[in-house]
């Protein structure tokens, strides 16, 4: 939105208690997010990374913790509810619609209606939409056969490329990214980062979970490594090396 | 999607990739092409063939004079409106097999209505109805919104206690038909205003175009604009194509779900008024197998029983289909109960179609 000061938190979790029965997923973890800068959030499998995010987004409540939005502590009921407050997410899923169409799908939930008495009825202005498409598509390098055609045509590629296009074209304030190019090869996955990283210029929050460390490295501001359902360290990603990342992250003092 | 791991195949292209910026230009497919992929233009091809086959074959081609052919438009008008609903429920990934018997039920309590409020019993029994305008206007009134009410508790059951919705409409359905039997005694309503019959059910707009016909046709054409030039028909198909996609875009799904239910209890009370208006009768035995005839015609008409893909041009022609093969067995003197079996395979050869669809593009 606004192009914010570099550093300004935007969303800080902190002591977010999570328990599934008897599965302790977070236990009192702490992230801080900051306008215009992306972080990468690590972490062995089940360490918590997907627990952690879907608490910011909404998708789940926590049992215990406290969550600040720009500086007002809220408590997030629901996607709906983290979206009003400008969190955008992208599902691992893509949570796409596969018998809509691309243009249809970067709209859903957000639907420009035409005006007058044709507002009334609730009409769409698939024109804008036709219109509006092509643009943030352009923007990304995506390209599609048709706008009107059905996702369940585009590659799965095309389709994570879209998830990710949705994200950007809706998000507000933040945007959080679970595994966003875990079915791109390395060089699509670059040209999704650059997105990232211009939106995250633009003034943007980010928070990537991802597997692929040497490249959060190389993309990311900072780094947040998780272990046993706790964020262990913040460290900036271009002053540290990725043994020392993956060290942390296998609960190994930092030498 | 195996095998598409070049850069075009993943569909994103390199920023500044060449001279070449056709990257952006939309192949439009011609008008043919997409046709082909259209279940409504096959349809229409096979309800061509079936009117050419009958007209061929029936005595003195009868089959194809205009006149037999809106006869066939007016015997399908009660399963078009039913049909209708049907599309947008089956596209939303449900499905109400409880219309028939709430058509039953909607239709005794509005020609009840009609007849406690057409004036004393001998004027109604006389077939002179004092307060005609009164009685007519509340009895449809009435039995719209039974047919919403039965619509509102199924959406309710659906959308609050999470049951299938395949379970709750068969469960609503037995309890409608067991309330219209208790209020009629299993005999149907008597005394219905002629005025019904003779104005509208029999009548034709410009001695040509059954009314009947034209109020289903009319209703479709409503509804065909809803499903795809607005908001609620975009979203009606998101939540049958994905639910969770739907829900964490923002959508209200439980609320939507529950209009289109109550969408299709509207249908149900004016398709019971349609009903009543043909016959000046009640059809308490009648109706089993409307379930059975709007679901066909949906589906035959390429509706997904998967969800997601909706026509409402599709199920109005394939409300034809089943109208048209008795209609013209009748004419060749063959027992027009054929038609069910013929229904049942082409249903399931459009199931079957319709499954072949998914599992290719998965």
């Amino acid at each position: 939105m606004t192009a914010a000061a570099g550093t300004a938190t935007a969303i800080r979790a902190t002591g977010i208690v999570k328990n599934f029965g008897h599965l302790e997923a977070l236990r009192g973890a702490d992230l801080e997010m900051a306008s215009g800068q992306i972080l990468a959030l690590v972490g062995d499998n089940g360490a918590g990374k997907s627990t952690l995010a879907n608490i910011i987004c909404g998708a789940l409540i926590p049992d215990s913790g406290d969550l600040t939005f720009w500086g007002d502590r809220v408590d997030v009921q629901s996607i709906a509810h983290a979206y009003d407050l400008g969190v955008g997410v992208v599902y691992q899923d893509l949570s796409l619609a596969l018998d809509l169409s691309v243009a249809d799908n970067l709209f859903l939930g957000r639907e420009p209606e035409e005006h007058g008495w044709r507002r009334f009825f609730g009409v769409l202005d698939r024109d804008r939409m036709r219109n509006d498409a092509r643009a943030a598509l352009g923007v990304l390098g995506i390209r599609v056969r048709s706008l009107d055609a059905p996702v369940r045509h585009l590659s799965g590629g095309q389709r994570q490329a879209l998830a990710v296009a949705r994200a950007i074209l809706w998000a507000k304030r933040a945007i959080i990214m679970d595994e966003p190019t875990a079915a791109l090869g390395p060089k699509q996955s670059g040209i999704v980062f650059d997105v990232v990283r211009k939106a995250a210029d633009d003034g943007l929050a980010v928070l990537v979970i991802s597997h692929d460390i040497p490249r959060m490295l190389t993309i990311a501001d900072r780094i947040a490594v998780m272990r046993h359902g706790r964020v262990v360290a913040h460290v900036d990603a271009r002053a540290v090396k990725l043994a020392d990342v993956i060290g942390i992250m296998l609960g190994q003092e930092v030498a | 999607m195996t095998g598409e791991d070049s850069l075009e195949g993943a569909g994103l292209a390199p920023p500044a990739a060449g001279a070449e910026e056709t990257s952006q230009a939309e192949i439009h497919e011609s008008w043919l092409a997409r046709a082909r992929h259209s279940t409504a233009f096959w349809i229409g091809l096979a309800i061509v063939a079936i009117a050419v086959v009958f007209g061929v074959t029936t005595p003195l081609h009868s089959f194809v004079k205009p006149e037999n052919l809106l006869a066939i438009g007016l015997n399908a008008s009660v399963i078009m409106l039913l049909g209708v609903g049907m599309t947008y429920l089956i596209g939303a990934g449900h499905l109400d097999l409880s219309v028939g018997y709430s058509l039953i039920l909607a239709s005794v309590v509005g020609a009840k209505t009609m007849v406690a409020l057409g004036g004393s019993a001998l004027e109604v029994q006389s077939g002179t109805y004092a307060n005609l305008a009164l009685a007519v206007t509340a009895g449809v009134i009435v039995a719209i919104a039974c047919g919403m009410g039965i619509g509102l508790l199924n959406g309710l059951l659906v959308t609050r206690l999470r049951l299938s919705s395949f379970i709750v409409t068969l469960a609503t359905s037995g309890i409608a038909y067991g309330i219209a039997l208790i209020l009629t005694s299993a005999a149907n309503v008597p005394y219905i205003p002629n005025e019904l019959q003779d104005d509208f059910g029999g009548a034709k707009f410009l001695n040509v175009v059954p009314y009947p016909l034209l109020l289903a046709l009319a209703i479709g054409g409503v509804f065909w604009a809803v499903l795809r030039k607005t908001r609620f028909g975009m979203r009606t198909l998101a939540i049958g194509s994905s639910r969770d996609a739907a829900t964490r875009s923002g959508i209200d799904v439980n609320g939507h779900t529950l209009r289109l239910f109550v969408m299709m209890g509207f249908l149900v009370g004016v398709a019971a008024i349609v009903d009543i208006s043909r016959n000046a009768n009640t059809n308490v035995a009648g109706h089993q197998t409307d379930n059975l005839q709007a679901i066909a015609a949906v589906v035959i008409g390429g509706t997904s029983l998967f969800g997601g893909i909706a026509s409402i041009g599709g199920t109005l022609l394939g409300t034809l289909i089943p109208v048209m093969l008795a209609n013209g067995l009748v004419q060749m003197a063959v027992p027009p109960f054929f038609q069910y079996m013929l229904v049942g395979i082409i249903l399931i050869l459009a199931v079957y179609f319709d499954q072949r669809r998914r599992e290719k593009s998965g």
